[in-house]
C-alpha cells in the first residue's frame, strides 16, 4: 500500500509538471485557434534566457545573494518572453488575421525552427543549469500509518505547487474576467471579434505573453530537474497526449489530463511493466492519447463541436 | 413611424469604388444615412451590397472614394476601429461565438466599454465587480428585449438558426452602436422569423434611435420597414429615395423587380 501511494504522489507530482506544458499548448490554442508548435522552442527559448542570466547578474551586476539574482534573472527572462511575444506578432501572427487554421500552424512550426537556433546563438548551445534553490532531499510523511513511511521527493513537490497555483491564476483569468472572455472570442471568429472592438493584436500579444510566462516557469522547473539543454524543447511533446486528452480548449483539461497522464505512466511502469519487459512509461501517455481520439475527441473537458450540416 | 424624427446626415458615402483584381464590385457609389433611419440597400446576387457594408464597416478598403461619419472622412478604416467609433455589424454567414453561452456572447459585445485593468478584473476588486454587474445588467436588458431569455445559458451553436441571428443582433447592440449594419437579417427564415426580425429592428430603431442600414432579399420587408432605400445592380447605384419612388423606378423596375409591379 505505501508503495503504491508513493508511486502514486511520484506520478501526481510529474503530471503537474506536464499540464504546465500543455497549459501553454491550451493558452493559444484558446485565445487565437492556433495549435502552437513553438511551445517546446519557447520552453527551451525562456529556460536558456534563465539560466544565463543567473549566470550574468552575478557575474556582471556583482549581486551575489541568490535569491535577488534569481529574481533578477526571472524577471529578465520574463521581459524576453515579452518581446518574443510581440516580435511574433508583429512580424507572423498580424498577417495571418482571418486566415485557415492550418495557415497558422505551419506558421508556428517555422517560428519553432526559428527560436530553437536563434536561442541557441544567443545564449549558447552547452548544458546550463538553473538552480532556484528546491530542495533536494527525499522526505518522508506519513510514517506513523506505515512502516518506514512514504517518500516524497521534495523538488517535485515544491514545482508541483507552483504548477497548481500558476493554473489556478489563469483558471481565473480566463473564466471570470473580461479579457479572458474577449480572448476566447478572438479564439472563436477573428472577424467578428474585430466587428465588436476587440483589439486583435492587442489580444494577440497578452496570450502570447502569457504564454511565454508559463512556458518560462516549466523552463525554470524541468531545466533545475535535468539541466537545461536542447532536449528540453521536446518535452512538449510529452505534453501532446495530455492536451489530447483534457481537450485543447480546457484549461481545467490540461491538469486532470497532466495528472491522469503522470499518475498512469507511473502506476503502469511499476505494476504492469514487469510484465512486459518494462520501458511502459515512454509510449504508455501516446496509447492512451489514441485511444482517446477514438473514444472522445474533443479530450475530456474540451469543447463539443458542433457544426451544422 | 411619420412620427419618427430624422435627424442630420450622420454617414456619408463618397465615390466609393472597390475592385478585385479585374472584377469591378463597386463603381462610384454615393449615398447618405441620416441619423435615425431605417436605410436599406437591395440589388440582386452579386450587386455589391455585401462589399459595400465591408467598406464602411473596414474590412474592405475601397480604392477610391471617402466615408465620412459624423464629421470625420476616412479612406481606410479597420474594423476595430470601425467598432470604437460607434458602428456595429451583424453577419450574413453567422458569426457568433459559438462555443460560449448567450450571455457571453453579448458580454463580449461590451468589451470596449469594460476600463477596469487585468489586475482589477483578476482580483474580482470592487470596482471591477461593480462595472462588471452594471454591464451584465444591459446585457439582460437585451436578453430581455430580443425574447431569449431561456437561452442565456446556452451554448449559442446548439441554439436554432433563428435564435443565432438574434443572438447576432443581441451581440451588436450590445456595443450601444449609432449605427448598425445588418447584413441580410431575415436570410434563411420562414414567414414567422421574418416577422419577429422586423419588429426587432423597428423596436432596435424606436427604442434606442439606433440609425439602422440594412442589406436584405426580401422585397415586401425592405419596402415595409425602411426609410429611404438604395438600389445597386452590377457595383453601380441605380435608384435611391423613399420605398414608393423606387418602385416606380424604370431602371430600378427593369433590373430588379421585374415587369409584375
Amino acid at each position: 500500500m505505501a508503495f503504491f501511494l508513493e508511486t502514486l504522489f511520484g506520478g501526481l507530482m510529474a503530471g503537474m509538471l506536464y499540464s504546465l506544458v500543455a497549459l501553454g499548448f491550451v493558452l493559444i490554442y484558446k485565445a487565437s485557434g492556433v495549435f502552437n508548435f513553438a511551445q517546446g522552442a519557447m520552453v527551451l527559448f525562456a529556460a536558456l534566457a534563465m539560466a544565463r542570466f543567473s549566470e550574468w547578474v552575478p557575474l556582471y551586476l556583482g549581486i551575489s545573494n541568490a535569491v535577488a539574482a534569481n529574481l533578477i534573472a526571472f524577471v529578465g527572462a520574463a521581459v524576453v518572453m515579452f518581446i518574443v511575444a510581440w516580435t511574433i506578432e508583429n512580424l507572423v501572427l498580424r498577417h495571418l488575421v482571418n486566415q485557415e487554421g492550418t495557415t497558422l500552424l505551419m506558421a508556428t512550426l517555422g517560428i519553432a525552427y526559428f527560436m530553437e537556433g536563434l536561442g541557441q546563438s544567443l545564449f549558447g548551445s552547452s548544458i546550463y543549469k538553473i538552480d532556484i534553490g528546491m530542495p533536494k532531499d527525499p522526505m518522508m510523511i506519513l510514517d506513523r500509518v506505515f512502516d518506514g513511511g512514504i517518500m516524497i521527493n521534495q523538488e517535485d513537490l515544491y514545482a508541483a505547487i507552483i504548477a497548481a497555483t500558476l493554473v489556478a491564476l489563469l483558471s481565473v483569468f480566463f473564466q471570470k474576467t473580461a479579457t479572458g472572455r474577449a480572448l476566447r472570442a478572438v479564439a472563436d471568429d477573428h472577424q467578428a471579434a474585430q466587428s465588436i472592438g476587440i483589439p486583435l493584436n492587442h489580444i494577440w500579444v497578452i496570450v502570447w505573453c502569457v504564454a511565454g510566462v508559463v512556458a518560462l516557469v516549466a523552463g525554470m522547473i524541468w531545466g533545475s530537474k535535468l539541466g537545461v539543454q536542447f532536449s528540453l524543447a521536446t518535452i512538449a511533446l510529452r505534453a501532446l497526449p495530455v492536451v489530447i486528452l483534457g481537450g485543447l480548449t480546457s484549461v481545467p483539461g490540461a491538469i486532470v489530463g497532466g495528472l491522469i497522464i503522470g499518475v498512469g505512466e507511473k502506476l503502469s511502469e511499476v505494476f504492469l511493466g514487469p510484465y512486459v519487459g518494462g520501458g511502459i512509461e515512454i509510449w504508455f501517455a501516446y496509447v492512451l492519447a489514441l485511444g482517446f481520439l477514438l473514444i472522445r475527441p474533443q479530450g475530456l473537458f474540451g469543447e463539443k463541436i458542433i457544426d451544422r450540416v | 413611424m411619420a412620427t419618427k424624427k430624422i435627424g442630420d446626415v450622420i454617414l456619408d458615402v463618397k465615390n466609393i469604388s472597390l475592385s478585385f483584381g479585374g472584377v469591378k464590385a463597386l463603381t462610384d457609389i454615393s449615398f447618405n444615412v441620416k441619423e435615425h433611419e431605417i436605410r436599406a440597400i437591395i440589388g440582386p446576387n452579386g450587386a455589391g451590397k455585401s462589399s459595400m457594408l465591408n467598406c464602411i464597416n473596414g474590412v474592405y478598403t475601397p480604392q477610391q472614394g471617402a466615408i465620412t461619419f459624423r464629421g470625420k472622412t476616412f479612406s481606410h478604416m479597420d474594423s476595430h476601429q470601425v467598432a470604437v467609433m460607434g458602428i456595429g455589424r451583424t453577419f450574413q454567414n453567422l458569426a457568433l461565438f459559438k462555443g460560449m453561452s448567450v450571455i457571453d456572447n453579448l458580454m463580449t459585445g461590451r468589451n470596449l466599454k469594460i476600463k477596469s485593468g487585468l489586475l482589477m478584473q483578476a482580483l474580482r476588486l470592487g470596482p471591477a465587480q461593480r462595472e462588471e454587474e452594471f454591464h451584465r445588467e444591459k446585457v439582460e436588458h437585451i436578453i430581455d428585449f430580443l425574447e431569449i431569455q431561456a437561452f442565456r445559458k446556452t451554448p449559442v451553436g446548439q441554439l436554432p438558426y433563428g435564435l443565432q441571428k438574434r443572438v447576432d443582433l443581441g451581440r451588436a447592440l450590445a456595443m450601444e452602436p449609432q449605427v448598425l449594419l445588418l447584413d441580410e437579417p431575415m436570410a434563411g427564415m420562414n414567414v414567422e422569423e421574418k416577422q419577429d426580425m422586423c419588429r426587432f429592428v423597428l423596436d432596435v430603431n424606436e427604442e434606442f434611435g439606433t440609425t439602422i442600414v440594412l442589406i436584405e432579399h426580401d422585397m415586401g420587408v425592405v419596402m415595409d420597414i425602411s426609410d429611404r432605400v438604395v438600389v445597386l445592380d452590377y457595383g453601380k447605384k441605380i435608384g435611391d429615395g423613399t420605398p414608393d419612388e423606387v418602385r416606380n423606378n424604370e431602371e430600378v423596375i427593369s433590373a430588379y423587380l421585374g415587369t409584375s409591379h
